[in-house]
């Protein structure tokens, strides 16, 4: 397996400047280089072979390796198998030379990240990924708005590379080694300020990637901005974050004090249900798909809280319960996000348009685009049999078993994290169905003459449709898989307890005997039910069709008019949650005549609490606080002369002093 | 508008000394003013600017064809008249100043051909279109949803056109006059008894304030008056009419706010009104008992089982109400929607219980009393919050009244001695005013006769003058109150098309 | 809610049993116009009616129902000929059959078994759809009167809707003004098969007194094909109830068929 695990990586060095030159040819590698290594995961988290690439010392700080433990290859897995389908779709795509370059480039980053098995490689690779998020997030400069997404997530993502590197910089300082299984070692040893000092850092470090709140800012921005189908890569760049919440936090930091867990269960409770809600308020697609990111991600923070919960009151089984549901919950979204991605690109190439209030009757005229995109909202909106629902299943069983804590302030907080996921995983339903309805379903509301589908076989798309929509009917084998991959985080292999029943196809919250969900057979009865149901219906009924008008009260008005609007679905939420969203609208009159109104205009606000209240002023401040450091460089000679003067003097005093 | 009523000689000075033109005598407590048609709107302005209030704008054929603009001023019926030329086409609009016409003289667009020239807002308003609905919000976040004509539920038909961002209501446009029949023409050539039949028919909700009204007009026009027996009794099925609609109102608020067992309650009290007046007097609305002269018919139950039938009846009444009213998730629902305040009411002219319920205090019975109201005791019901809960809440005070008024009616039929209840009607040529407190507000009959027949008739509906007044009350309510509000307002559009 | 129920309980039970059982004629209430005596009769009944609903032809006077109002001028000029009747029954599936003469009607029984057999319980449920062409509103104020626990439709399988979608009958009242003829038709166009119209009202029946103004069409019949007329000024809420019945008899026969 190594040396197919070397030959991706060369793969991928070499298609940077492979697209560069042919962009179709890069995009290929790229999948290419991503399918092996994927393929390399996959066979690695099953426990079946190891996988290691050496790189040598030269990158300075010690030896550095690329590696393919169980837990890597989860992500190596996931990121490979999702990175491939989506370079597919690229290739089918026309990308530009940059474009293409930098999205080979970051998936050669993340895909680094996960093999580092040095910080300083972890931390290069790291800032890499900032880096080509940043470049994408500005390459479209024409559009409003785009510098400013590209700022706001490079300083965000700065921000979260200088806290890790703060703690990387900690653990080095007490164990004079960046290798992270020395780190490992020494953690137990390290004192209580030290590691809850590391953790905060790392949290935020990592947090500002997935999108924890209240890091969560820039991602619905970057998403907006970054062009085309290259979205989704961006998309899976947020797995890089959730790694090393798993590697470093709760594996090498050994995360296991209450406070932290709850911490993390909060925040993502919280993140959720203000991702969602916000979500639920706009009217452009990627967007949209950035503030849901938001949700997932929180709905992920929860589960791995309740790992941490676990494993600090001395659980091991609740431990279990809470990784596996995080771990799912991230596959699923990793998958249907990228789909989800894919499918608004297509739209857009399509319509012209990437905003939803001119859309609508779409899924007539494009029918891939409608099933695939249909398949990522189910799943992204946990529907059953879907991957979704399996993942929300299990994190709300981890949740439930609350009562086996002794603490009581625990206990509280995870009864109050599942009630908060309940209301999110209702509103996302709402949101969903706002989004997949004013797209495809329903009249159009502006003339779409020339629609078709984007041409190309749609390979990658549908592959990754097929591969999403059957995740939910394969999760007692991806369950036995994770088993194997996160035994060396748990300890144990849950999948013993978790996959039960006679078929093996019984699903189970680690504990024996709580409850059960079988997806599987569920993918089998929900169907066969909805066609039993026809086939009595045919048989029965005979009915015959007649096509009559839709009835609108009597009056015969342009269907288009009488159609809920994107905006006027999640009206009534905006309405009745009007101090959450700072909902005003006005009416003002357009034109008169004599001393009626003959015309209005309407202006609707909704204020985003976050960007008013925490970075606007942060940001001014900031930028306040720079111009007053601005007044160093004064511009005269006198000055920089008594600088160095200054400098010269405390060198002087200082030299003896450290000295002795 | 609480200043003393006039006098018919007040009432000439105070005119004379006003406005120029000739003061002339009116049957009844009303007046005209004759002036010359190109100053009919400025002394329409000036008339309303000293308190009064539109009542409506018609052609008038006696004593000659003219333009009468008609008002409520201080308990009398001033009527603007403006003879027309033949020629006559236009004349200014008296919209330019006041709200409250507009729709009637859109009307009388459509229906004479008079221009009203300077209307701020001139389109066709019988016959209307279903499907061409004019927009008003231009946004592409914004749609329209339109309640009608075909209604959701056992609604009479008119058109609500409502504009709303998904919850919000952004503007709302009421569109009336699908349900006209034109029945205003065929009072023509009718003789006195038919034309009580056809006024029956125009509301059929509110017959016996319809046939009040008529009657009122013609017996005051020819000079006579109904017998005490014959009042009386018009009292008492006016009254009675009264309360059905009344509860007809809380039984549709009940049903809105799905209270199945108010709706219930309600729908019982209703029938058991409605089979006391089938047993009174053979029809369930009152209808065949009021005539120019009197009654037509003899009542078929005794004082006394009326009365008992009465005291019961309050007792059950009433211990509904208490248990309705106590009923928060029904109450919640009504308080603070569709507000009015009192300076829109007076603006357009609203009457009856809505403009009761926004404090002001005007009731046809008090204002300018008629038949046996001259001689019986009553409140005027009022409430100051001006939203559904006050007009739910009038409307009960109402009941209370209306039932007080009964009594009292009963309890002097007991003791009048005589048994006459209808005079003969003379076959003079005439023209009145005549009105009566209908349920949904006042209401004002013209009639015009000759020979023993109907020339002409003109009738102002309170529904058609409050129907602006529901666009009005719409400020910060959402798509939920809709139907609260509009079942508040209590109107009937088969009144108010006409 | 236990002082509802109480108080509900305090009631009994008020509701008809019509048509299972008799329901008693309300005596005195004017459901229809019989005439008791049609021969010898001379041209100048004819005036007497505003609507024109007296006929007189070879000397025979006959009663259009569907064009009478109610209103009673017949019988004030010829009490000898005319007089008020409580039976409330009116309603028949044929317009010539509200025309009477002096006809030997049906007893009560006879209409009132089939009726009851087309309501026997574990039958199918016919959806009502309302809607008022152009009616006075009193036609309103019964039709919904038959939710009220004194008649209590829903007993017998009558439900109102409030999409003529899942409507199979529809209910007209008013005699379909000029604005109201195109969402009527539209109301028919999309309700499915099998369907009936049951016209209520005498202004549905025939116009009523706007029929001669040229503002309405003159009845539902002249827009529709009506199934069942049901005549009345308003029609009582048992009339009405008949005629529903025999509209549901109507639907259920179309789709056995």
């Amino acid at each position: 397996m190594s040396d197919v695990f070397e030959v991706g990586f060369l793969i991928l060095f070499a298609a940077v400047p492979a697209a560069l030159l042919r962009p179709r040819l890069g995009a290929a590698a790229v999948a290419v280089g991503l399918a092996l290594v994927g393929a390399v995961g996959i066979a690695t988290a099953g426990a079946w072979s190891h996988a290691s690439l050496s790189i040598g010392s030269w990158l300075g700080f010690g030896p550095a390796a690329l590696v393919s433990d169980q837990l890597a290859g989860i992500f190596f897995a996931v990121v490979g198998v999702a990175g491939a389908a989506v370079s597919l779709a690229l290739v089918e795509r026309r990308p530009g030379r940059v474009a293409t370059a930098l999205h080979a480039l970051l998936a050669l980053a993340v895909v680094t990240v996960i093999g580092a098995s040095q910080g300083f490689l972890f931390l290069l690779a790291w800032e890499v990924v900032t880096l080509s998020l940043y470049l994408l997030a500005g390459l479209n400069r024409e559009r409003p708005g785009t510098l400013l997404a590209a700022y706001f997530s490079g300083a965000m993502n700065k921000l979260g590379g200088g806290a890790l590197l703060a703690a990387f910089a900690l653990f080095y300082a007490h164990t004079g080694s960046f290798e992270l299984n020395a780190w490992a070692a020494a953690a137990p040893h390290l004192s209580s300020g030290t590691r809850s000092a590391v953790f905060v850092l790392l949290l935020i470090g990592f947090g500002t990637k997935v999108g924890l709140l209240p890091f969560q800012g820039p991602l619905p921005l970057g998403y907006a901005a970054t062009p085309g189908a290259i979205a989704a890569m961006a998309s899976l760049a947020l797995n890089a974050g959730f790694y090393g919440l798993w590697r470093v936090v709760y594996g090498v930091l050994g995360a296991d004090v209450l406070w932290q867990g709850e911490l993390v269960l909060m925040l993502g409770a919280v993140g959720g249900l203000v991702g969602i809600l916000y979500a639920i308020a706009q009217d452009e697609i990627k967007r949209f798909l950035g503030f849901s990111s938001v949700e997932h991600a929180g709905i992920v923070l929860l589960g791995f809280g309740v790992a941490i919960v676990g494993r600090a009151s001395g659980e091991p089984k609740l431990a279990a319960a809470g990784l596996l549901a995080a771990t799912l919950q991230l596959i699923m979204h990793a998958l249907g996000k990228a789909l989800a991605f894919l499918g608004a690109d297509r739209v857009d190439v399509s319509t012209g348009t990437d905003d939803l209030t001119p859309l609508g009757g779409v899924g007539r005229l494009l029918p891939r685009t409608a099933t695939g995109f249909g398949v990522a909202v189910a799943t992204l909106a946990a529907l059953p049999p879907f991957a979704g629902f399996v993942s929300e299943w299990f994190t709300f069983e981890a949740l439930l078993q609350a009562f086996r804590l002794d603490d009581t302030l625990a206990r509280l907080l995870l009864a109050l994290g599942a009630a908060l996921l309940a209301l999110t995983a209702g509103l996302a339903l709402l949101a969903f169905a706002k989004l997949y309805g004013t797209v495809f379903l329903g009249r159009g509301r502006s003339l779409l003459s020339r629609v078709h589908e984007p041409s190309g076989a749609a390979l990658g798309f549908l592959g990754l449709a097929l591969l999403t929509a059957s995740l939910g009917v394969l999760a007692p084998w991806e369950i036995r898989w994770l088993g194997h991959g996160l035994e060396g985080l748990l300890g144990f292999d849950l999948a013993g307890t978790t996959v039960t029943g006679g078929t093996r196809l019984v699903l189970g919250p680690v504990f024996e005997n709580f409850s059960v969900l079988a997806p599987t057979w569920l993918a089998v009865a929900l169907p066969a039910y909805a066609l039993a149901t026809l086939f009595l219906v045919w048989i029965l009924a005979r009915p015959r069709t007649r096509r009559a008008p839709a009835w609108t009260s009597g009056a015969q008005l342009a269907p288009a008019r009488v159609q809920y609007t994107p905006a006027a679905y999640s009206n009534p939420i905006r309405v009745v949650l009007r101090p959450a969203y700072g909902y005003r609208r006005d009416l003002q009159p357009l034109e008169t005549t004599g001393r009626s109104i003959e015309r209005y205009a309407l202006d609707t606000r909704v204020v985003p609490a976050f960007e008013h209240y925490l970075y606007l002023p942060i940001a001014s401040l900031a930028l306040r606080a720079s111009n007053q450091a601005r007044r160093l460089q004064s511009g005269r000679l006198s000055w920089y002369l008594l600088y160095t003067l200054v400098v010269l003097l405390i060198v002087l005093a200082l030299v003896p002093a450290l000295r002795s | 508008m609480t200043s003393a009523p006039l006098s018919s000689d007040h009432a000439q000075r105070f005119l004379e000394g006003r406005f120029r033109g000739s003061i002339e005598a009116l049957p009844g407590a009303a007046t005209a003013l004759r002036l010359p048609l190109g100053t009919i709107d400025r002394a329409a302005s000036l008339l309303t600017d000293e308190g009064a209030r539109f009542v409506s704008v018609f052609v008038a054929e006696l004593p000659e064809r003219s333009l009468v603009a008609a008002f409520a001023f201080r308990g009398r019926i001033v009527a603007l008249r403006a003879p027309l030329k033949d020629d006559a086409a236009a004349y200014p609009a008296l919209s330019l100043h006041l709200d409250a016409a507009r729709l009637a003289e859109r009307e009388l667009h459509d229906r004479k051909g008079l221009t009203p020239l300077g209307h701020p807002d001139l389109e066709p308003a019988l016959h209307p279109d279903p499907d061409d609905v004019r927009l008003r919000v231009v946004d592409p976040e914004a749609f329209v949803i339109p309640y009608g004509p075909i209604r959701s539920g056992i609604f009479e038909a008119i058109q609500h056109v409502v504009e709303t961002g998904g919850e919000d209501i952004l503007q709302l446009e009421t569109r009336p006059y699908f349900k006209y029949r034109g029945l205003e023409s065929r009072f023509d050539g009718l003789v006195a008894e038919q034309g009580s039949a056809l006024a029956e028919r125009i509301a059929g909700i509110a017959s016996v304030a319809h046939a009040s009204a008529f009657s009122q007009a013609v017996e005051t026009a020819l000079g006579i008056e109904a017998p005490p027996r014959a009042q009386l009794w018009r009292v008492v099925h006016a009254e009675l009419e009264r309360v059905a609609n009344h509860l007809d109102v809380a039984m549709k608020l009940a049903e809105d706010a799905a209270l199945s067992v108010g709706v219930a309650r309600f729908g019982i009290l209703k029938e058991d009104v409605l089979r006391l007046r089938a047993r009174l007097c053979g029809s369930r609305f009152g209808r065949g008992v009021v005539v120019p002269g009197g009654l037509a018919s003899e009542p078929r139950l005794a004082v006394d089982d009326v009365q008992d039938w009465t005291a019961r009846f309050e007792r059950d009444l009433f211990s509904d109400r208490r248990l309705l009213l106590g009923t928060s998730s029904f109450t919640d629902r009504l308080i603070g929607s569709g507000r009015l305040d009192r300076e829109t009411v007076e603006r357009l002219g609203g009457v009856g219980p809505v403009a009761r319920a926004a404090g002001i205090s005007t009731d046809a019975r008090f204002e300018r009393p008629y038949g046996a109201y001259r001689r019986l005791g009553f409140d005027v019901v009022t409430a100051d919050d001006g939203d559904a809960m006050a007009r739910l809440d009038v409307r009960f005070g109402e009941i209370r009244e209306s039932l007080h008024l009964c009594r009292q009616a009963l309890d002097r039929l007991l003791d009048l001695g005589e048994t006459t209840t209808r005079v003969e009607v003379p076959a003079d040529e005439s023209a009145a005013f005549g009105w009566a407190e209908a349920p949904q507000g006042e209401l004002v009959y013209w009639v015009e006769l000759s020979g023993g027949r109907i020339q002409q008739a003109h009738i102002a509906s309170p529904s058609l003058h409050n129907w602006p007044l529901f666009v009005a009350s719409f400020q910060s309510d959402v798509l939920t109150d809709f139907s609260f509000i509009e079942h508040s307002f209590g109107l009937t559009p088969a009144g108010a098309d006409r | 809610m236990l002082a509802w129920i109480l108080r509900g309980l305090g009631k009994g039970v008020v509701t008809s049993r019509y048509p299972h059982r008799p329901e008693p004629e309300l005596e005195g209430f004017r459901a229809r116009i019989e005439v008791t005596n049609s021969e010898n009769a001379g041209a100048e009944l004819e005036a007497i009616c505003p609507t024109g609903a007296i006929r007189v032809e070879a000397g025979r006077v006959s009663l259009d129902r569907g064009a009478c109002i109610l209103c009673g001028a017949c019988i004030e000029v010829a009490p000898e000929r005319f007089r008020f009747s409580s039976a409330y029954e009116t309603a028949d599936r044929r317009r010539a059959g509200l025309v009477v003469g002096e006809v030997v009607e049906r007893t009560l029984e006879e209409v009132r078994l089939p009726l009851a057999a087309q309501a026997r319980p574990l039958r199918r449920s016919v959806h009502i759809r309302h809607v008022d062409a152009g009616s006075d509103g009193s036609e309103e104020w019964e039709i919904a009167a038959l939710t009220n626990p004194y008649y209590d439709m829903q007993r017998l399988g009558l439900y109102f809707t409030l999409s003529p979608r899942h409507a199979d009958v529809l209910l007209v009242t008013g005699g379909v003004t000029s604005a109201m003829r195109a969402p009527l038709e539209r109301a028919y166009e999309v309700m499915p098969e099998p369907k009936a119209v049951v016209a209520a009202g005498t202004d549905a029946c025939s116009g009523g007194l706007a029929a001669t103004g040229g503002e309405i069409a003159g009845g539902v019949d002249r827009v529709l094909p009506v199934d069942v007329y049901v005549p009345g000024s308003p029609p009582s809420p048992l009339a009405l109830l008949h005629g529903l019945l025999l509209a549901a008899g109507i639907v259920v026969e179309e789709a056995a068929a």
